[in-house]
């Protein structure tokens, strides 16, 4: 028996609950802060956060569209979770996410026509998804090398690597990808074929099987770091790079790797936007997401499971603002604030330890390290 | 410490005094309510542009007695069109009013599920074709303007206004028809006033059509480029039309102290850098025509044949007033009025034709 942190056996539940006590009081922090706000501005805090339970698991609408705003919220949570366990900070989720969904929109739309029949979906949704993912991690692995080879941080790299993604996907939507549709005015692909499109599971609501498959891989992830070699070794070099290498653990290929799991996790997030939910790939979608995956992964404390919980979270808040506003006329915006204070105090721990007189008892994670590290 | 807790709790019991403020909507699935709800494209209700005039379309309506109960939701994410829609389509709303071209298509999957509930699009062109085969819906009007009339009117300004008889353009791409009517518009109202008044005015419409459509509305740096080497070569009147592209322009004019012109709505309010030289602007009102199609709507005559023509115009001359003639102004009026009756035609056709 393990507990979630999967180091050593659970003796006491408390435990167990420690490592949560930060960012659930972060959590309570922030909304408390946030229904100050909304007092101060007249509005009325309890109004509003009801509006925002209803809207975001009040009916089974609502549940939907939270699983639906959940789900790349988790992958590319995972993603990021999964380089600061390999000691590795990757902000380039935004641009392998981009990538991930234009090559699953290029091979969900045009596959058929290359090969000249047509794909059953067994075959086509595995190859769209997969591929997506493909170009995510190769996206990923080149700033990973290039740390690797050259000691280039990633940091700085993954960030211009996400303009390069942009733009490069700016011009394949506006060239060579654009919709040929007469009545097209927008940089968006065509649609993809009916054979690359992951179903919903209800047939009124939105939420599809990409739900599952998130909750599936983060359950993957959790046993690929903590019972694998592979894991052991991301970890390992994450904690301790010059450890890792007396100890016999080949650090430049780790890196690689990492950077390349974590793309690949972005790069389906992307993917599974296009063949699940809006079966085309059009600039100006999953803007953000891969930057609000760095706040999740914090909150989530990179572990999977704290991943999904957090990016459920920060899907029912994005997913219920409507509701809320619809109800209290509440601008939106507080949601964002909201957030941002969460962060604020999960990064920030030392607030929360004060304002509840929390002793440090448990280690700090170390996400990553400085120049040349 | 103790204080701070105090503080909190204080704050907290103070905030659960607040509610009674706030009004509460009314049953708007009661037949007698008439609700009208506005869902935003992504950004805010506050915009300074379509969003903002629309909702003020929408408040004046209520204003007026003729809706119950207005409200709007601003979306903050694309794919949540179809669910703010929803949210008032569920809670029994009359009538909705969905704001920007990227609308469109929810609005038109919305009408058809929704039949019951009227729907007004603003800025949305639709006709029938492969993909909308049932339009016009008889639940769905889209606010249309004539904009080569706006063009029309603030070029033949621009002729008037002009020393140097050199004027500009610098729009977005004239793959998007309303921006290709308000640059020939403005042509077709420079070469109207040379033909009355003797003169010869150079007109230079440049469109950004080089670049890809993500790009083509947000270039100031380009519209600013363009704007200066017009500038350069003796144009004194610059008319920027075509989002942030067109605004880089109007800034660029106002810098070099020549005649800047705004687009779709007055620019006076949301470019304040340009206001010392800002002439006028190419106006697209909403708000007069969303008030109109809401009591329409009420009135049980909800507009037929899928579209309402919103009206064209020009916007005040603000800080310029001073420099434009009574003769000038007398002119322009002159030129609404003949527009709007339909006794001066811009012979701009809707489309750009194939070449």
């Amino acid at each position: 028996m393990q507990n979630i942190d999967g180091q050593i056996p659970v003796k006491k539940l408390r435990d167990l609950l420690n490592p949560l006590l930060v960012p659930l009081l972060a959590i309570f922090t922030a909304m408390v802060a946030g229904g100050i706000i909304i007092a101060i501005v007249g509005g009325n805090p309890f109004a509003a956060y009801w509006g925002l339970v209803q809207g975001s698991f009040g009916s089974a609408a609502a549940l939907s569209e939270t699983a639906v705003w959940a789900t790349p919220y988790i992958f590319a949570g995972l993603a990021v979770a999964v380089a600061f366990k390999g000691g590795l900070f990757n902000i380039g989720a935004e641009g392998q996410l981009a990538f991930g969904a234009v090559m699953a929109a290029l091979i969900g739309y045009a596959l058929p026509g290359w090969l000249h029949i047509d794909l059953p979906a067994y075959i086509h949704i595995p190859l769209t998804v997969g591929l997506g993912m493909l170009a995510g991690a190769i996206w990923a692995a080149i700033p990973g090398a290039l740390k690797a080879y050259t000691g280039g941080h990633e940091v700085i790299n993954t960030i211009m690597m996400n303009y390069i993604a942009l733009n490069i996907t700016s011009f394949l939507l506006n060239g060579p990808m654009r919709d040929p549709d007469p009545l097209n005015l927008s940089a968006r692909t065509p649609e993809i074929a009916a054979s690359a499109r992951i179903p919903t599971i209800f047939p009124d609501l939105r939420v599809h099987w990409g739900f599952v498959l998130a909750l599936l891989v983060a359950v993957i992830i959790w046993w690929l770091l903590w019972k694998t070699t592979m894991g052991f070794e991301i970890r390992t070099v994450g904690a301790n790079p010059d450890a890792a290498k007396y100890a016999g653990i080949n650090v430049k290929r780790t890196i690689v790797i990492t950077m390349a799991i974590s793309g690949a996790l972005a790069g389906l997030a992307g993917a599974i936007e296009v063949t699940a939910l809006n079966y085309r790939h059009e600039l100006g979608f999953s803007v953000g997401y891969g930057f609000d995956s760095i706040a999740i992964a914090l909150l989530g404390k990179t572990n999977p499971f704290g991943v999904v919980l957090a990016a459920i979270l920060f899907g029912a808040m994005r997913n219920g603002g409507t509701r809320m506003q619809f109800m209290t006329q509440i601008p939106v915006d507080i949601i964002s604030v909201i957030q941002g204070l969460i962060l604020l105090f999960v990064a920030a721990d030392a607030i929360i330890r004060f304002i509840y007189r929390i002793r440090v008892r448990e280690e700090r994670v170390v996400l990553t390290r400085g120049w040349g590290g | 410490m103790k204080k701070l807790y105090l503080v909190i709790a204080v704050l907290v019991m103070a905030a659960m005094l607040v509610p009674a403020c706030t009004p509460t909507a009314p049953d708007c699935t009661k037949p007698e309510v008439f609700c009208v709800g506005l869902v935003t494209d992504v950004g805010k209700v506050d915009d300074k542009s379509f969003n903002q005039t629309a909702w003020e379309g929408v408040q004046q309506a209520k204003t007026d007695g003729v809706a119950n109960w207005v409200q709007y939701i601003e979306t903050t994410d694309a794919k949540d069109y179809d669910k703010n829609i929803a949210t008032f389509a569920d809670a029994g709303y009359d009538e909705i009013v969905t704001v920007g071209f990227n609308l469109t298509e929810s609005t038109y999957t919305a009408a058809k599920k929704y039949t019951s509930i009227m729907f007004v699009g603003i800025d949305q062109f639709l006709s029938a074709d492969a993909t909308h085969p049932e339009w016009p819906l008889a639940n769905l009007v889209s606010i249309s303007y004539n904009e080569d009339q706006s063009g029309f009117l603030v070029g033949a300004l621009a002729s008037m206004m002009s020393a140097s008889h050199k004027i500009g353009a610098v729009c977005g791409t004239d793959a998007v028809p309303p921006v290709w009517r308000y640059g020939e518009g403005y042509r077709a109202g420079a070469a109207y006033e040379d033909a009355k008044n003797g003169t010869t005015t150079e007109v230079s419409v440049v469109y950004h059509s080089d670049v890809g459509f993500d790009k083509t509305f947000t270039d100031p740096t380009w519209g600013a480029d363009t704007a200066n080497s017009m500038i350069d070569k003796g144009a004194d009147a610059i008319f920027g039309c075509g989002g942030k592209t067109g605004n880089g322009a109007v800034d660029a004019a106002a810098q070099r102290s020549v005649y800047a012109i705004g687009v779709d709505t007055d620019q006076y309010f949301t470019l304040p850098e340009a206001d010392a030289w800002l002439l006028t602007s190419a106006m697209k009102p909403e708000t007069a025509p969303v008030a109109a199609v809401i009591k329409l709507t009420k009135d049980g005559t909800f507009p037929t044949g899928g579209i309402y023509m919103g009206p064209s115009g020009y916007a005040p001359y603000h800080d310029q007033a001073s420099k434009v003639s009574a003769t000038i102004d007398t002119e322009m009026k002159a030129i609404l009025a003949g527009l709007l009756d339909g006794s001066i035609k811009t012979n701009v056709p809707p489309v750009k034709p194939a070449q």
